[in-house]
Parts: structure tokens; C-alpha cells; sequence
């Protein structure tokens, strides 16, 4: 089943001589479970291509359909409620808040959206992703890898169509990485969730199922699932 | 009449019961919200059934399983027997060519069913896999060990440490998706090469690398080479189904780890597998 697919999706910053072409004509489609890597120097237009996917930012031209819906079809408020709800996101500087606790950071979202907390399945992403023994304490309190396994658990608990990772582990040691990436592919295969990840080390994006290339807006190979 | 709010915090109950199971119909009458109930009791049931039914036929599919492995168990080792009988016999060189290719392939029908038994059981999940914390070295060290006869046929040396790495794994399991891995590298490196096996510990993971000497991976080949059946290109006479690293990728997923491959030509092909400590 596919859940993600974009058509034709264009991005152009800018007017005149000093515009900018992030993203051209970009067609990709992913299935549900997959976990796809998409790789680029950067200034290849990877993060314009996630922030997109995301709904985070509004196209030039194109369509991005997630779960077969043209996202960009919603009106702002409706896109927002939309990505909280389908749109799971781990960044780079984790982004976590900082008076919450590790539990209460990881149910936030859910909070949110004014439903009732699946209490056993977010109990077993906290205990996959190893932070049983932390669920007390506040970012500031955690290591590095330790606040992006947070930011896993939060994107993975309220159980949505896509997690978008930018970078994940941008900001992290080398062994750190190693480690949060394979949290983030366990928990994938664990539960069946959908990832796409940017990164620009080849190394990290081996990990993947498939390898999406991205150069100067184009998108040069990995974009179909037969491809 | 209910309120709208009322309404929905009613069907809200409606669907969390359901969801949890405990979902009972409350009253009977010809509310709008009544027929609702019905037709979601309705609704639960039927995905019950058919949840049911799926577990039937998983237990016909494991029944099955079990027979095939049984009954063609004792078919098999007779046609070995009276294979070798034959080959005691003053043969001459046509029919013993014959006698041996028999041989050869009954060998390869048997290791086929194992194989296909194993894959299907892990599957299915009968034979569940039981992790437990334990010490790395003593599986690479056995399955090191398990691959020396073939690898000095080809004169290959295999390294490795006994090194101390603890992971949660099922030593039994681990030990043969090893060896499936540390396997195909012996049938696919030139002859007088060195595979290393290494062991590399994380903070919640541990790594077993395999590194060989071969001539690599197409990058084609790369994502399929996990498939069933699958076997590459330059496979050419190697002996083999091409089940080894499926099964060994079942394995190791089966456990909460996974395995990841880098391939290049020139210092040849790594598998990682990674498993939770």
C-alpha cells in the first residue's frame, strides 16, 4: 500500500534574478512499512523535499498525498491539525520541552489533540527505546542520544502514518548515532512504521530499504518502490 | 434528547470499549444510537471472526509444516541408503557418475526442506526465539568453527577474537544466522583470502561484523540479496538455495536487531548484524 506519493512537486524560492529552483519536478512514492533514507549534499534540496512531505511548507507546485490525501488541499489550520495527527517528526536539536519530563514530552502531542493516552503501547516504545529508567527526568538532565530517543519515542506514541527524520543524527558522536539509528530502524520494523529520513552520510543511509538520491532539486534514483 | 456533546462522549466510550474489547450494547430502543450500537457490536464481531480465522489457518499452515518435515524425512534418508548400497556395487563409470548425482542431489533436496521448514517454523512462529543476555564470543567462536572445514578447502582463513560482547540474543538461532552469513562469504571470496569477524559494542547494541575479501555486491543485487530464492549473479555453481540470508535476516529481526550490508569491490563485502544488549 502506498502511503506517501508526490507529484510533479516543485519549489522555487525567490523572484527574478534571484530565485531559486530548491526542488523540481520531484516524483516519489513509499510504501507503508518502508523505511527510506534520502541522501544529498547539502543544498540539494533534501530538507526543502522533507519540510514538504511534512506539510510543513507549501509547494511551489506539485502534490503531496499522504494515506491518498493532497495535503495541500487543507486550509492552514486543517494542515496543522492534519500533521499532528498523521505526521510524526524527529529534527535534528530534538526539540524537546524543557520544563516536561520524558514521559510527559513523549504524550505531549497525543495531549493535543485531546485524546486518551494508549497507556501500554506508549509504556512499551518508551521501554523499546531503553528510557524506562528515565521517564522522570528532564532534557537537561539527559545525554544527547538520550533526548533524540525522547524525540523517537514522542514521534512514534501517537502512532502516525509517517515519521520524518531531518537529520536525526545531525547532532550526535559517532557511536551515539549508531545507536539511536538503530533504535529508530528496531522500532520502525517493530511496529510497522513508515520512516523517511534525510541524511548526507552514505554510511547512515545504507541502513535504509531504499536509497533515494537527490541533486541540485532532482531526484536521480530510489524515487519508486520498483525502481 | 441528548446533547450534542453527550452524543459524542457516548460514542467516543463506544469506540475505546471496543477498542479494549468490553464493548456491551447498553439498552434497546429505537434511538438512532441504539441501532449504532448494534451495528458496531456487528462490526467487532465479525473482525473478531475473522481474526479467528486467520489464527486457524495459521495452525493448519503449521500442521502442514510439520507433516511435510516428518513424512519426508524417512523417503529421503531410504533413497540415501539405497544409493550408497548401490555404490557398494561393482558399478561401472557411467552408472556411478549416475549413483553420485543422485546422491548430490538428495543432499541438496534435504538441506532444501530443513531450510524451508526452518524459515516456515520462524515464521509462523512456532519456534519461538529466546533471547537472553549471554556472550557473543562463544557464538562467533562456534560459528567460526562451523565454517573452518569448508573455508580450508579453499585455503581461507577466518579471524576472529574471543572477545567478551554481551547482547540479548538466542545462542542456538544467532549461532546459524551467523554462520549462514559467515558461510556465504567462505562460498563467494577467492581462494587464499581472510574473512575477519569483529565485534563492536554500543551503548544499547552490539555489532558483529563480516568482512570478506570478495569481489563484492553489485549495487543491484544489493537490496535483493535478503530475498528467498534470491542468489546473485555471480553465484554461478555455488552450492546453495538461497536461503541463508533470509533466514539469517529472519533471525536477527526476530530478536529486535537487524543486519545491514556495505559492499564495494575492491576491500569486498561487510555484514553487520546488530543485536540489542
Amino acid at each position: 500500500m502506498v502511503i506517501l506519493k508526490t507529484e510533479a512537486l516543485t519549489k522555487i524560492y525567490g523572484k527574478g534574478p534571484g530565485m531559486v529552483t530548491a526542488l523540481e519536478n520531484a516524483a516519489l512514492s513509499v510504501e507503508q512499512g518502508e523505511f527510506i533514507a534520502i541522501v544529498g549534499t547539502s543544498g540539494s534540496g533534501k530538507s526543502t523535499l522533507l519540510h514538504m512531505l511534512g506539510g510543513l511548507d507549501r509547494p511551489t507546485s506539485g502534490k503531496v498525498f499522504v494515506e491518498n490525501k493532497d495535503i495541500f488541499s487543507l486550509k492552514d489550520e486543517a494542515l496543522t491539525i492534519f500533521r499532528r495527527r498523521k505526521i510524526g517528526f524527529v529534527f535534528q536539536a530534538f526539540n524537546l520541552i524543557p520544563t516536561l519530563n520524558t514521559y510527559e514530552n513523549v504524550v505531549f502531542p497525543i495531549q493535543l489533540d485531546g485524546n486518551s493516552i494508549d497507556e501500554k503501547f506508549v509504556g512499551d516504545v518508551i521501554q523499546s527505546l531503553g528510557l524506562s529508567k528515565l521517564q522522570d527526568r528532564l532534557p537537561n538532565q539527559l545525554s544527547g542520544g538520550q533526548q533524540q530517543r525522547v524525540a523517537i519515542a514522542r514521534a512514534l506514541a501517537s502512532k502516525p502514518a509517517i515519521v520524518l527524520a531531518d537529520e536525526p543524527t545531525g547532532n550526535l558522536d559517532s557511536r551515539t548515532s549508531q545507536d539511536v539509528l538503530s533504535l529508530l530502524k528496531v522500532t520502525g520494523q517493530k511496529y510497522g512504521q513508515t520512516i523517511v529520513m534525510i541524511t548526507h552520510n552514505e554510511a547512515i543511509a545504507q541502513m535504509a530499504d531504499r536509497v533515494i538520491r537527490i541533486e541540485d532539486g532532482h531526484i536521480l534514483k530510489g524515487g519508486d518502490v520498483n525502481a | 434528547m441528548f446533547s450534542e456533546r453527550k452524543i459524542l462522549e457516548r460514542l467516543d466510550r463506544m469506540l475505546e470499549d471496543g477498542i479494549s474489547g468490553t464493548f456491551e450494547e447498553s439498552d434497546y430502543d429505537e434511538s438512532q444510537l441504539s441501532k449504532l450500537e448494534s451495528r458496531w457490536l456487528r462490526y467487532l464481531t465479525s473482525s473478531k471472526l475473522s481474526a479467528r480465522r486467520t489464527e486457524e489457518e495459521r495452525e493448519k499452515l503449521k500442521e502442514l509444516v510439520s507433516d511435510i518435515s516428518h513424512q519426508t524425512k524417512t523417503p529421503l534418508a531410504n533413497i540415501l541408503l539405497y544409493s550408497q548400497l548401490l555404490e557398494e556395487r561393482d558399478l561401472d563409470d557411467e552408472t556411478r557418475r549416475l549413483v553420485t548425482e543422485i546422491q548430490v542431489q538428495t543432499e541438496k533436496l534435504e538441506f532444501l526442506i530443513k531450510s524451508l521448514v526452518k524459515v516456515s517454523r520462524l515464521e509462523t512462529g512456532i519456534i519461538g526465539l529466546s533471547p537472553a543476555r549471554g556472550d557473543l564470543g562463544s557464538v562467533i567462536t562456534a560459528a567460526a568453527e562451523q565454517a573452518l572445514p569448508m573455508a580450508e578447502g579453499k585455503q581461507i582463513t577466518i579471524q576472529y577474537s574471543p572477545d567478551m560482547a554481551t547482547a540479548v540474543f538466542d545462542s542456538k538461532w544467532t549461532q546459524e544466522a551467523l554462520f549462514n552469513i559467515v558461510d556465504n562469504a567462505v562460498k563467494y571470496s577467492p581462494e587464499r583470502s581472510v574473512i575477519n569477524l569483529s565485534v563492536n559494542e554500543f551503548e544499547l547494541f552490539t555489532c558483529v561484523s563480516v568482512a570478506d575479501q570478495g569481489k563484492g555486491i553489485s549495487e543491484e543485487d544489493l537490496p535483493k540479496i535478503f530475498g528467498r530464492f534470491y542468489r546473485g549473479e555471480n553465484a554461478g555453481d555455488q552450492s546453495g538455495v538461497g536461503l541463508g540470508l533470509y533466514l539469517a535476516r529472519q533471525i536477527i529481526e526476530g530478536q529486535g536487531g537487524y543486519i545491514t550490508v556495505e559492499s564495494e569491490p575492491e576491500p569486498g563485502t561487510v555484514f553487520h548484524i546488530y543485536l540489542p544488549k
